[in-house]
């Protein structure tokens, strides 16, 4: 089992929640409530973090397993928050992108998290966060282990590409090689930082 | 191995399309109950009209009544008869929630949505949908007339709920449907001109002639056809997963019967015309290669494209077809035999040949209604080849509607009155339109949403892919800008009770305990 897949990282972190509460609310509903108030898409906090691919947050109670009549519940000392994420590149960095770039939200949802209190700065986060890691190899399935910017110009291409094609179905050679000269200037392929989706971005609007 | 049912306890309409054994005329009508007594009082009278589904010679109508007569319910229908609670508590979620709060799953959105439905469908006021099928348009109304002073015997327990849009925007009490009729005789056409209704599944016990199970049931492994399990189509009896379909209690209430959907489907004739007629302009082929390369089949005879996949294989066909019906029609028994083959091959086909679909387009109507094994994309994958579509077949049943006065346009009132029948409404009915109508996923088209019914709206990446052979030097051609040719204009859930569950409703004697 590896985290690494290519240039592919996949990290998969428990950290503890710590028992207790804040008035009526328990710090693992704090912890969920923040989650879920979270923006998705382009509003999402991981859309600022360099080269995410994909993220999830969740709250871990106790773990049932069930296969037939074969039922086993273990009850955890403590509830866990869980955060995977799938991105490009090595996890030192990767971290330190996480939190400059997203300190606001890390250290708001890791508020209750045991022993968070510790956490000073970038280097106190990583070794944090490897404390907590766990060796897994669950890659999220719908990417490759290009840079992130890189696979959306990609996605950005694909999309507009298809688009070209039904609006220039049976054209005449020269009109089709002439528009499609305007659609490659028009998509500046060697341009990873505009003309192309920004992250969390899940469609594009209509080109033609 | 045929199982026999009990033919004679199960409704007629679950077994037969009723077009196809010369009944091309019917009348749907909708009931509200406004007393259980009475109601139930009324369904035991009809009881004695009710037609089952005991076996018909296929050809001429010897043996056949004029007219038929079916009824089914709705949540709604089955609590205002006063059914038992725990009864209706084991009926599943999508049937007690009807079809309007579905309109998501069904991509009824835009002019399909609910509020803009016929009125008949406004409120939760349709109990049941009784249907009169005839060989005559006098036979129906006949029928009809026995049905109507058997509701006005109901002392008001029992009323026709109206407000079906008819052809001049005036509201009638019922839904009137009939073949498309060319030069006097009712054909199998719809109005967009396909020929249609071709490939209803054959399932264990239904009664219908052997020889019509090649194409129409499961594929084995051994790549044999098989009937589909009964469970599939009639509750109480055991389905494709070897389990019993979800059913109400007590057993006698469910056993035999089976749920169905019935939808209004208003068809856009001038927009399909002129759909067509732009975009033959571009096409390499005939306006019928195109409008085949839609629906998968030929509209003057409904020739699948696996048959004959451009105009000079169908004109092969055609001339073929010609020569052996008129040495045929000389006596020649050989060529009889050969002329039944060929017809055979109009049912009995997969897309095994054609898996880039350089025939029959991936993302063509029969192809993604029926997907004949075409999802299992490695060989073996599954226990069977079939075994991703056997548990998502519909049994279609239903007419076309309107179109009788003069040309069509899409303010005109014509369409189709699709009803289709299976054991589970969410499982079968709902999956197909959502995941096979409106999404492509499982045929790796994207969103691409069905051509003639998906839920398209004019834009340029509502569209409909035209694959090209990959050896070949041909490209691919793109139906773009597909528009909302099929609008939702009703419907609902209904659930057609045995004769036995029937009788016992009448006789108030539902008892889950």
């Amino acid at each position: 089992m590896s985290n690494r897949s290519g240039k592919a990282y996949a990290l998969t972190t428990l950290c503890p929640i710590r028992n207790g509460h804040e008035g009526n609310m328990s710090f693992d509903k704090i912890t969920r409530h923040r989650i879920q108030l979270l923006e998705e898409d382009s509003g999402s906090p991981f859309a600022r973090i360099p080269n995410t691919y994909f993220a999830r947050l969740f709250i871990l109670n106790d773990v049932f397993f069930e296969q037939g009549n074969d039922v086993h519940h273990d009850h955890l000392k403590s509830k866990y928050l869980v955060f995977t994420s799938n991105f490009h590149g090595d996890l030192k960095p990767y971290l330190k992108g996480m939190w400059d770039n997203a300190n606001d939200t890390v250290r708001s949802i890791w508020e209750h998290a045991v022993a968070f209190d510790k956490v000073r700065n970038s280097d106190d986060f990583i070794a944090y966060i490897r404390k907590c890691q766990l060796t897994t190899s669950l890659f999220f399935n719908g990417s490759t282990d290009d840079e992130l910017r890189f696979q959306l110009k990609s996605l950005y291409i694909k999309q507009a590409f298809s688009e070209f094609v039904l609006a220039h179905q049976n054209k005449s050679t020269s009109e089709l090689r002439t528009a499609f000269n305007e659609f490659m200037q028009q998509m500046q392929s060697d341009n990873l930082n505009d003309v192309s989706w920004i992250p969390g971005q899940t469609r594009l609007s209509h080109l033609y | 191995m045929n199982r026999p049912l009990d033919l004679y306890d199960i409704q007629g309409n679950i077994c037969k399309g009723y077009g196809r054994f010369g009944f091309p005329k019917a009348r749907y009508f909708f009931l509200e109950f406004h007393d259980s007594g009475f109601a139930r009082e009324f369904i035991g009278k009809l009881l004695p009209l009710i037609t089952t589904a005991e076996t018909w010679p296929a050809e001429g109508l010897a043996g056949k009544p004029r007219s038929t007569t079916n009824i089914a319910f709705t949540y709604e229908g089955l609590k205002a008869l006063g059914l038992p609670q725990r009864s209706l508590d084991g009926f599943p979620q999508e049937f007690k929630m009807g079809m309007k709060p579905r309109a998501a799953i069904l991509g009824d959105d835009g002019p399909s949505a609910p509020e803009h439905w016929d009125p008949v469908w406004q409120g939760d006021r349709v109990h049941a949908w009784v249907s009169v099928n005839g060989q005559a348009k006098e036979f129906v109304e006949q029928r009809f007339s026995e049905v109507e002073s058997l509701i006005n015997q109901s002392h008001g327990g029992v009323s026709i709920r109206p407000g079906h849009r008819g052809p001049d925007g005036n509201l009638l009490a019922w839904q009137d449907a009939s073949a498309v009729y060319e030069n006097g005789k009712p054909t199998p056409k719809e109005h967009f001109g396909y020929t249609d209704g071709i490939g209803n599944p054959y399932f264990e016990g239904c009664g219908n002639n052997p020889q019509r199970l090649a194409g129409r049931g499961k594929l084995t492994k051994e790549g044999k056809w098989a009937p589909l399990a009964t469970g599939e189509f009639i509750l109480g009896h055991v389905d494709e997963a070897k389990e019993y379909p979800l059913a109400p209690e007590p057993h006698l209430l469910a056993r035999n019967g089976t749920y169905m959907v019935y939808r209004k489907l208003h068809e856009n004739v001038q927009s399909f015309n002129d759909y067509i007629d732009n975009l033959a302009r571009d096409f390499d082929g005939s306006r019928d290669m195109l409008m085949a390369k839609l629906s998968g089949r030929w509209p003057d005879n409904g020739a699948p494209l696996t048959l004959a996949a451009n105009d000079a294989e169908k004109a092969e066909l055609d001339a073929r077809m010609g020569q052996l019906k008129a040495k045929a029609d000389d006596g020649d028994a050989c060529a009889a035999g050969q002329l039944q083959a060929l017809q055979a091959r109009w049912i009995d086909f997969t897309y095994e040949q054609d898996k880039d679909g350089a025939r029959c387009p991936v993302g063509a109507h029969i192809r993604r209604a029926n997907t004949r094994a075409s999802l299992e994309t490695t060989k073996e994958a599954f226990n069977s080849p079939s075994a991703l579509d056997d548990r998502r077949r519909l049994l279609r049943r239903g007419l076309p509607y309107g179109g009788e006065h003069g040309a069509a346009t899409d303010e005109s009132e014509q369409g189709i009155i699709f009803m289709c029948l299976g054991a589970s409404l969410e499982r079968q009915f709902e999956f197909v339109q959502q995941q096979w109508m409106n999404y492509s996923n499982d045929f790796k088209l994207g969103n691409d949403r069905d051509a003639l019914i998906g839920a398209n709206n004019g834009q340029l990446t509502d569209k409909h892919i035209v694959q090209a052979d990959p050896q070949g030097d041909k490209a691919p051609f793109f139906c773009t800008h597909l528009p909302r040719l099929v609008e939702t204009r009703g419907g609902d859930y209904f659930f057609i009770p045995s004769i036995t569950a029937l009788d016992m409703m009448a006789q108030g004697i539902v008892d889950p305990t």
